[in-house]
């Protein structure tokens, strides 16, 4: 570890992890070698598909796992065989967990009576957190009696009266409808800035990942594939994995490179990055231009000629799928605004620009 | 779907003289106590509440469904705890469900089975040790090893039904062991408790095998009175104004359950709809 991670992991709500590994009797380790240094007041995200280890990973910093190799540090205490009541970590569960047989008020003031704190000061608490979240008139009702947002916000209360130095969140929002959910990642991103707390969100939802987080840590099959804030992720993903869960992706293979122009089955490209052997060249769907292919500006590279395959119309953009003259597929998206030159239709014939600083080298 | 009239008809039909083959028997036992007695000029109900055996017998039987139903329901949730909390979700093959059919054995073993080899087991402890002299205390021991079951298969079917994330979600809201169990398992699992309490009285108080086998000479318990009474003078009057006491405290018993939790449900739905509105 070096010495600034070291500074930064003894500040209250830093988590550092070190080789973290949890291998599962006869199988591949569901979290392997993981190294992660998560900042104070960060909201931190845990991406991939599910079977990935990411909720194994965070089952192992709320402490209902133990690691096989590794070491956890929360606010610079070294947890790793701390159990899970002694750490102050407080998780939201995908399933809320609710106690059913207390109410919204009881389930909240749940971990401060365990803790011992007493009445008067426990109701302060939880009134204040319930006002927070919105959900005072309904303290007195059973978990069974609510409805998934404020189940939802109760499991999320139930965590931030404790004031953790760290909240765990798995897939808090996958069980509500699209607007709810919509509605909650702000709500939620906003407490989380207001408070200062550190939150480690893990979902498999790539647009909710972006939407929220400071940082996101891409992971797949144990190992953690990419670290970096969410537009580098996005715009700039190491791999071939990272770039297609993120978003739709243009990938084409480079098979050599003649002068400052690469080779690949579009033909030569100009690329501003240095070539590297062995990488693909990716491009995002939103960064593609299209024009009438009488229309496109002569003067400049990356140009292609084709038509449309398929236009699918999504309101505020429609996704087209451009077949070049040479057979290669090419994903574009277009947005609908007035600046928008116009639509097309199948059949058309357009022409495709792909800047040279849009393209994106990637690793397989 | 529905269910066609004739079709419904025909199981009313067939439900009627269901209920008359039940309930027949209970009012031929009523009716005989009234009738008068012949060896005696006392009515029936006069001789039952002046004989002491029979309250003797009576006592003994409630202090053993007590005794064995609490020690039973105890152990029970102990027991339904340990199968619901350290089963393998992921087991396969049959030696991943061998602690549950362990527990059921007891269950589907024919009592006259059970209450042998109780005899005998007992039997073998008290020649070789000295202890376990067929009395209450073996009876007890005999009614606690049958009833666990039940209560641990009551418990472990509610905990088992839960969201496994709660023993977790309370684990992270900072209690341990001791807490969780006082603060989460016991009040989750109180109607199962409440329920495989019940139960054990009542089939403590029913048994009679079991207890015929295990009993000594001092421990005559009230279906091993009403045995040995019909044995000796055949269904006398007293015999059935005993039956009729007891038909008579289990449909009042029986009554009071019904308006109890049928006004706590009137209660939990005016509760619900109140607060919704």
């Amino acid at each position: 570890m070096s010495a600034s991670q070291t500074v930064a992991a003894t500040r209250r709500g830093a988590i550092s992890l070190t080789g973290v590994t949890r291998i599962f009797t006869g199988a591949a380790p569901a979290v392997d070698h993981i190294d992660l240094d998560i900042h104070p007041g960060e909201f931190f995200t845990l991406l991939g598909p599910s079977g990935c280890g990411k909720t194994t990973l965070l089952r192992m910093i709320a402490g209902f796992e133990t690691p096989d190799d590794g070491r956890i540090l929360i606010s610079g205490r070294e947890m790793q065989d701390v159990p899970a009541h002694k750490r102050a970590v407080n998780t939201v569960f995908q399933s809320y967990a609710l106690f059913p047989h207390l109410n919204v008020e009881q389930n909240i003031g749940f971990g401060l009576k365990m803790q011992g704190v007493k009445s008067p000061e426990r109701k302060k608490r939880v009134d204040a957190i319930m006002e927070l979240t919105q959900i005072g008139q309904f303290a007195k009702r059973s978990a069974a009696q609510l409805s998934g947002g404020q189940r939802q916000r109760v499991a999320l209360a139930r965590a931030l009266v404790n004031e953790p130095e760290v909240v765990l969140l798995d897939e808090p929002l996958s069980a509500l409808d699209a607007k709810l959910r919509a509605e909650l990642q702000i709500e939620l991103l906003r407490m989380q800035k207001r408070l200062g707390m550190t939150f480690i969100f893990v979902t498999h939802d790539q647009h909710e990942a972006l939407v929220m987080s400071d940082r996101i840590a891409v992971m797949s099959k144990g190992r953690l594939q990419q670290i970096g804030p969410v537009l580098d992720v996005y715009e700039r993903p190491r791999n071939v994995f990272v770039a297609e869960f993120l978003g739709l992706s243009n990938i084409w293979p480079i098979t050599g490179h003649a002068g400052d122009r690469a080779t690949t089955p579009l033909g030569a490209l100009a690329i501003n990055e240095p070539c590297q052997p062995g990488a693909l060249a990716m491009i995002r769907p939103e960064k593609i231009w299209l024009y009438n292919d009488t229309a496109a500006p002569k003067d400049r590279p990356n140009q292609f000629f084709g038509t449309i395959s398929e236009a699918i119309y999504m309101g505020a953009a429609t996704q087209y799928r451009v077949e070049l003259a040479g057979g290669q597929m090419v994903l574009a998206y277009d947005t609908n605004n007035q600046a928008a030159e116009r639509s097309w239709r199948p059949g058309e014939k357009v022409a495709v620009e792909l800047k040279p600083e849009n393209i994106m080298l990637v690793q397989p | 779907m529905s269910i066609p009239a004739s079709v419904r008809y025909t199981l009313a039909g067939i439900s009627w003289p269901v209920y008359v083959l039940l309930y027949t028997p209970l009012v031929l036992v009523a009716y005989y106590s009234l009738t008068p007695h012949a060896a005696s000029e006392w009515h029936a109900y006069q001789l039952l509440f002046s004989d002491s055996a029979v309250f003797t017998a009576l006592q003994r039987s409630l202090i053993l469904a007590l005794g064995s139903a609490s020690s039973s329901t105890a152990l029970g949730v102990l027991l339904g705890y340990g199968l619901a909390r350290f089963r393998n979700r992921h087991g396969r093959g049959w030696l991943s469900h061998l602690p549950g059919l362990i527990i059921y054995t007891p269950i589907i073993m024919p009592s006259i089975v059970f209450g042998i080899s109780e005899l005998i087991f007992f039997n073998l402890v008290h020649n070789a040790t000295g202890l376990f002299a067929a009395g209450l205390q073996t009876m007890m021991i005999a009614h606690i090893t049958f009833q666990v079951p039940y209560v641990a298969l009551t418990v472990f079917a509610r905990l088992s039904g839960l969201d496994p994330n709660l023993f977790d979600a309370a684990h992270d809201l900072y209690a341990d062991g001791v807490k969780s169990f006082i603060h989460l398992i016991l009040p989750v699992v109180q109607p199962a408790i409440i329920g495989g309490f019940l139960l054990g009285i009542t089939l403590s108080i029913d048994d009679f095998t079991i207890s015929f086998f295990t009993a000594g000479p001092g421990s005559v318990t009230l279906p091993i009175y009403i045995y040995s009474a019909i044995a000796r003078k055949g269904v006398t009057p007293e015999i059935n104004a005993l039956g009729t006491v007891m038909i008579g405290t289990i449909i009042i018993m029986a009554l009071g359950h019904f308006f109890i939790t049928s006004r706590r449900e009137r209660a939990g739905h005016f509760a619900a709809r109140g607060n919704l509105g």
